[in-house]
């Protein structure tokens, strides 16, 4: 092998030669056509080898690009049992993936009127017919409850029992009176009456109504399991978990 | 030659190039449809077509790095005719004569004919090169690897712990070796290579 040739190639390519030298090739380049087309392959190796070696990371990366574009343009004109029979596992894994996020995201959270199935008011029962009370309870019993909270206000002027507090408190629920509702049920809560706990219920679905699911399970821990509804409770604390 | 002005097309062979995922969409989008409806009726099916196109789409990228590719002809005649020939020649290797196609484009003289021959040209020498590298000694090979790897000729003797004067001298003399066995092998297949 003509070791200096080579040698003189690479000088000339890393434009190392003097003056003088790099005329002398480029001269004997001109006359021998060998040299020139040795010289040629010479260069264009370079140039190979730069191209193999220096870019190997952006050609892998071309690769793997391309490769994935491809498979993509492919996979959707597939036939479904060619795509299902490649790795089914990754689809397994897709499809509980998106469960769960199905789940995170859109975990159906209970709902207020799921639960607003309110007792009938039953007043008028003990006999004396208290027109006014009459008519709040049949507003009432209508779910008619904006009418029933003008009744019940009038009402309230005369006579002042924690059960019509009770059911004026779920008629201002109902018509999203939430704050006024709220301080109702909170003064049966600090009471002693038979309706403490479903006031403390309703107070609950106060929070409910207003998606504050976490407040709502807090109000919900605190009714004693003594509690008539407390089937309810349960039923509700499970939804919102 | 009529002319060789740059086709506007030179933009898919750029995206190439770049590794352009939009580019690249494009391509397939655009132009494989054919290639793939092409090779289904020529006793292939998908899976073979979408070999063929990623062939030709690397060697593409390949000749867009090396040679600076520039495209004369638009591209949808140019790589469906790549894709064609290439699958042409599976079929032929198949057929177990182990011989390429080599059909000469003389009759229908379209402007794409002459970058489909430059760039069959320039894989054909690639495979060469790359053949002739693997017959590289140990050494030779991993020196070269290195000198293109590395940022420097420097670093490549400290890696390898000789001296700079010798990396240089033999990254010289193993790219000469290579040089001289291309020129013999182009010499016996009369081939005309540069």
């Amino acid at each position: 092998m003509n070791e200096d040739r080579y040698i003189v190639f690479d000088h000339y390519l890393q434009d190392e030669l003097s003056v003088e030298d790099k005329v002398k090739f480029e001269n004997q380049l001109a006359e021998d056509p060998e040299l020139a087309s040795a010289f040629e392959i010479f260069k264009e190796l370079n140039l190979h080898l730069e191209n193999k070696f220096g870019n190997a990371d952006e050609f892998n990366a071309f690769k793997e690009n391309s490769k994935s574009i491809s498979n993509d343009h492919f996979k959707a004109s597939k036939p479904k049992t060619k795509v299902i029979g490649f790795k089914p596992w990754i689809y397994l894994v897709a499809a509980s993936v998106v469960v769960l996020l199905g789940l995170f995201l859109f975990n159906p959270k209970p709902n207020f009127e799921d639960f607003n199935q309110h007792e009938n008011a039953y007043f008028t029962e003990r006999g004396a017919v208290d027109e006014k009370l009459k008519q709040a309870e049949d507003a009432f019993n209508a779910k008619n409850y904006k009418a029933a909270i003008s009744f019940f206000k009038a009402v309230l002027k005369e006579k002042d029992t924690p059960e019509i507090h009770y059911f004026y408190g779920i008629s201002l629920l109902e018509t999203n009176e939430i704050q006024e509702a709220e301080v109702v049920f909170n003064e049966l809560k600090a009471g002693t009456s038979i309706y403490k706990n479903k006031a403390i219920w309703n107070l609950a679905l106060a929070k409910l109504k207003q998606k504050d699911y976490k407040s709502c399970k807090e109000i919900l821990l605190t009714i004693s399991s003594d509690y008539e509804d407390y089937e309810q409770v349960q039923e509700l604390l499970k939804e919102l978990d | 030659m009529a002319n060789n002005a740059i086709h506007p097309d030179q933009i898919y062979i750029d995206g190439l190039a770049n590794n352009n995922s939009a580019m690249i969409q494009s391509i397939y989008k655009k132009f494989v449809p054919k290639v793939v409806t092409y090779i289904r009726n020529n006793s292939g099916d998908e899976d073979q077509a979408q070999d063929v196109v990623q062939e030709i789409l690397i060697l593409l990228f390949n000749q867009a790095k090396v040679n600076k590719l520039q495209l004369t002809c638009p591209f949808d005649a140019y790589f469906f005719l790549l894709c064609k020939r290439k699958w042409l020649n599976e079929l032929k290797k198949a057929s177990n004569k182990g011989v390429t196609i080599r059909e000469d484009f003389a009759s229908n003289n379209e402007p794409s004919d002459e970058m489909v021959t430059q760039t069959e040209a320039f894989e054909e020498k690639q495979q060469l090169f790359d053949a002739m590298f693997k017959k590289l000694g140990d050494k030779c090979q991993e020196l070269l690897k290195l000198s293109f790897t590395l940022k420097s000729m420097e670093e490549v003797a400290e890696k390898l712990q000789v001296t700079y004067g010798y990396v240089r001298k033999k990254k010289s003399l193993c790219t000469g070796q290579l040089t001289q066995w291309i020129q013999e092998t182009n010499r016996f297949k009369s081939l005309k290579i540069t």
